[in-house]
């Protein structure tokens, strides 16, 4: 999956202001997955040199891996909106005609963004349950509702990514499966992961 | 009275030492009133932290959460992986936890700052260490990686013991020991049976450092909120559950070993003798410290209390 | 209430909606009737977080990362210039290795999602290459890293063996032999498809160029010798098993071969990081489904109501089947495991049934279960990771899921082919 194409294309598809807080956003879910991604290849390969060269494993590595995994899919959730990556069957509604399934996309979008934004509440409830709980991780003693942070910021930004998605469908011509991703734009099914980038 | 239906989980399978003080709770109560128990066993609805959060959200009306893992939520709770603490006499053991001023007085107001009603605390079985190798001294401990829960105190405990603790989650464990990723593990005798660790291990060894404990809670509101009647029902029903647990285990750790001896009789079992135990029950200390050091003053108040009422257990 | 429940479901699948709305409505209409009202959602979303939680979830973004990479250098590539050097000449060779590949990988690493990614990546191109479709390509890929369940270490059985109080190393035995039968069957199929379509082989190698293939392949065959000789050598669990294939593959491709620079690697982890995403929020969104299920004691009240009281232990057996097969289509395996395992123990109890054999009979569903549609997580992954539509990805299962279904009654019917071994070994 080449990305180097995503790198040439422009960040935001929304015009003026909006389009660079929104490209700013964009950049800063790629740094936060990357940069999970690579620490979380620290913090095993750490914990495995470490039981060998040392006889000694990083108490907290298990902790640490629960953060990360929690920042990638959260703010992999909102990143992957924005690239119309997330997983869904489309055999049926590919056969409408393109008058349909643009309308299906807005209502599929509005739908979606909705749930997005309920479940942001209900994330953020929940963090601030954990905060009132003191909880705390044992070994690292860090509060348990900071490594939540990310739930209500991811569900709420994706739900942004459904909404913007929706108004893109409804301003501009031709079906958008996300903000940066029109029918068109679809991955050439030739271009298959694993060669290398053009 | 209206027939309620209430919800009760617990971390341990329905035949397990939990599960069966479950059921008995259940029995009591189902054959006392019009009110209905429904079981969650170990998993169906979360983990140990899972099932507690939905007791303090009060979707769970009970919840069975062994202290040790509430150490996120009431850090004085962990006294109880303090080694060498507890009795190895059943008696004594069953007198303290009947008559413990810290169980039945202090830790009830810390639970209740969590919004939770602690109903009893009840031993689970002696912990034994299962090992690939013989252990009679911390010697023979050196550099054998043990697995422990992710508890701080638990790794203190093996690390003044000599070994290595490794913490693990429970799901590696079995394959870990049988690939020698780990090289021994601690549970009671039931839990050492019923999940078949003896099937990884060659050895084991009671070391006399520790009796796993439990506890019953409620959600404190709903508590609150029951009439007298059905309060004292709930108070009944714990109350006959915790004798008919301690009838259970007067001979379940024999029953658990006689199962492991049949079921592979080149397992050695092994009680260590009070001279080997000096070395290790020397290494208390230490975690004592570490355990004050986590938890400060009203640590120390706790820790205090509870080596008064084990006096007094002693005493009888 | 579980047909509504069933209903919403299929219906928002059916619209085009992302995935994991489904999972997520369905759950919501499940707390407000179970609450009268949304104020328990608090719950969903510790569930969902419990759904990511555990420790052995990690093993997967880091054998996406290490493929990742392996992938883009040269050692994937290199790896199977020296297998298509041994069997490319003969029908359906490639299609063979890769099941056999898949079911290696699968068994070590303990996770069919991973194995899916780190078999399939670099495999997926060469067989395209080769002539083969990619309906069947894909679907073999899913199908076969299934068998990982069977052979053991089995994190399946593992959760099996210490919920209902059954030997594990008993278990892990009797998995050996359905793996083994569903793999000659794969491969039959393979052998069967290629013949058929016509899959043209590829001339046979000679000795030297098989010398050669061997030896630019020397330095990224550490990669097997590490997952399978590291976990069955008892160096590495299958999680450290992960992030050592990492390391190597950052020293390979970073130092050895020099094909990944720095740019290349944190785009490298971004697409790791949206692989893993798009997936884990599937699987934590039906880890709270699954609550509101087990919550609802649904599964209790629908095995009552089909009197499965009344009925024999073959009849039991196909009961036990249907459930966890249709459970892992919908929800993670483990999860199934943990609701119904205690749900049936009674029954089993009663019916007198080997527990053995029941937890190979549950644990070949729970693998067919997770690579059947709607909601078979490596499904998920195999969109996620080759960027497939969801009907390419499913349409060449149906002779698998086939095959697999032919292995489960063959099993209900002749308990031997997995108590054989344990028998033997045990008896
Ligand atoms: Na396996
Ligand atoms: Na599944």
């Amino acid at each position: 999956m080449s990305e180097t194409s995503e790198a040439a294309r422009p960040p935001s598809a929304l015009p003026g202001i909006f389009g660079l807080i929104d490209g700013a956003i964009a950049r800063i879910e790629a740094f936060f997955l990357a940069a999970g991604v690579l620490l979380m290849a620290l913090n095993v390969v750490a914990n495995v040199v470490g039981r060998f060269a040392f006889g000694r494993s990083i108490q907290s590595a298990e902790e640490i891996n629960r953060i990360l995994i929690i920042l990638i899919t959260f703010a992999g959730l909102s990143y992957a909106a924005r690239q119309g990556r997330h997983i869904r069957m489309s055999a049926f509604y590919d056969r409408l005609p393109q008058r349909g399934r643009k309308i299906m996309m807005i209502f599929i979008s509005l739908v979606t963004a909705a749930i997005m934004f309920a479940l942001s509440r209900y994330a953020l409830q929940y963090m601030l349950t954990q905060q009132g709980r003191g909880r705390v991780l044992p070994s690292l003693q860090i509060p348990v509702w900071l490594m939540l942070i990310w739930v209500p910021v991811g569900f709420f930004m994706a739900g942004l990514q459904y909404a913007l998605t929706a108004l893109r469908n409804l301003t501009a011509p031709g079906v958008h499966l996300s903000t940066s991703l029109a029918e068109a734009q679809l991955p050439d099914p030739a271009l298959n992961r694993g060669e290398p980038a053009p | 009275a209206q027939a309620d239906t209430w919800r009760y989980a617990f971390e341990e399978a329905l035949d397990e030492v939990q599960g069966v003080f479950a059921q008995k709770f259940k029995e009591e109560i189902e054959a006392n009133s019009d009110h209905e128990i429904q079981l969650f066993p170990y998993g169906t609805l979360g983990e140990s932290a899972d099932i507690m959060e939905q007791a303090q959200a009060g979707i769970l009306q009970f919840v069975n959460q062994s202290p040790g893992f509430t150490g996120a939520l009431i850090p004085e709770a962990q006294v109880f992986f303090v080694p060498y603490l507890l009795p190895q006499d059943p008696e004594e053991l069953n007198s303290f936890f009947r008559n413990s001023v810290a169980i039945n007085e202090m830790f009830p107001e810390l639970y209740a700052e969590q919004g939770l009603e602690l109903l009893t605390m009840y031993p689970e079985g002696e912990v034994a260490i299962t090992t690939k190798a013989p252990m009679r001294s911390p010697e023979d401990l050196n550099e054998v990686k043990i697995r422990v829960m992710t508890n701080p105190l638990l790794v203190e405990s093996y690390r003044a013991f000599g070994a290595t603790p490794t913490p693990l989650p429970w799901g590696e464990v079995y394959g870990g020991l049988q690939t020698n990723l780990i090289q021994g593990q601690e549970n009671p005798a039931f839990f050492i049976e019923s999940t078949r660790m003896y099937e990884v291990t060659d050895h084991i060894t009671f070391a006399g450092h520790n009796n796993f404990t439990t506890a019953l809670m409620a959600n404190k509101d709903f508590f609150d909120g029951l009439s007298e009647e059905d309060q004292e029902l709930i108070r009944a029903a714990t109350e006959a559950a915790f004798d008919h647990i301690l009838d259970y285990q007067e001979g379940l750790t024999e029953a658990s070993l006689d199962a492991i001896r049949a079921a592979r009789p080149e397992v050695t079992i092994t009680w260590l003798s009070e001279e080997e135990r000096a070395p290790f029950e020397a290494s208390a200390e230490s975690v004592e410290a570490t355990f004050i050091e986590m938890t400060g003053s009203r640590g120390q108040e706790i820790l205090d209390q509870m080596k008064a009422d084990l006096a007094a257990a002693a005493e009888g | 209430m579980t047909a509504t429940i069933l209903g919403i479901m299929v219906v928002l699948l059916l619209l085009g909606f992302p995935m994991m709305i489904p999972l997520i409505a369905a759950t919501g209409v499940g707390f407000y009737w179970l609450f009268g009202s949304l104020d328990q959602l608090e719950t969903m979303v510790q569930q969902m977080m419990a759904g990511i939680r555990p420790a052995s979830l990690i093993a997967v973004p880091m054998f996406i990362f290490a493929a990742d990479i392996m992938t883009r250098g040269q050692s994937a590539g290199r790896l199977i210039d020296l297998v298509m050097s041994l069997v490319g000449h003969r029908r359906g060779g490639l299609a063979i290795s890769t099941a056999a590949a898949c079911t290696m990988f699968g068994a070590v690493s303990g996770s069919t999602q991973a194995t899916v990614v780190a078999i399939g990546s670099p495999l997926r191109p060469r067989m395209l290459k080769a002539g083969y479709k990619d309906s069947f390509v894909l679907a073999l890929i899913v199908n076969a890293s299934d068998i990982a369940f069977l052979i053991p270490p089995s994190i399946g059985m593992i959760i099996y063996g210490v919920v209902s109080g059954t030997s594990i190393a008993e278990l892990f035995i009797a998995g050996i032999g359905p793996g083994l039968l569903i793999l000659f069957l794969f491969s039959i199929y393979c052998w069967i498809y290629a013949v058929r379509n016509n899959v043209a082989p590829e001339p046979r190698m000679g000795w030297g160029a098989r010398a050669r293939a061997l030896q630019r392949a020397l330095w990224p065959l550490g990669f097997p010798a590490i997952i399978i000789g590291g976990i069955y050598g008892g160096v590495f669990s299958p999680t450290e098993a992960a992030s050592a294939c990492v390391l190597y593959a950052l020293v390979l491709e970073m130092v050895v071969f020099r094909s990944l620079d720095l740019r290349g690697l944190v785009a490298t982890a971004r697409s790791t990081g949206l692989v893993t995403a798009v997936v884990f929020i599937l699987v934590a969104a039906g880890a709270a489904f699954s609550w509101v299920i087990s919550f609802a004691q649904i599964p209790q009240e629908v095995l009552a109501s089909i009197g499965i009281d009344q009925m024999g232990p073959t009849a039991v057996l196909f009961v036990i089947a249907a459930a966890f097969f249709i459970g892992c289509m919908f929800v993670d395996p483990i999860v199934v495991i943990l609701v119904l395992v205690p749900v049936f123990a009674p029954v089993v109890r009663a019916s007198g049934l080997d527990p053995v054999l029941v937890g190979t009979l549950i644990t070949l569903q729970v693998a067919i279960g997770s690579a059947t549609p709607p909601f078979g997580c490596d499904i998920f992954t195999a969109i996620a990771v080759f960027r497939r539509p969801y009907a390419e990805v499913i349409r060449g299962t149906p002779p698998f899921i086939l095959i697999l279904l032919a292995v489960s009654v063959a099993l209900i019917q002749f308990p031997q082919i997995a108590l054989f071994l344990r028998d033997l070994a045990f008896g």
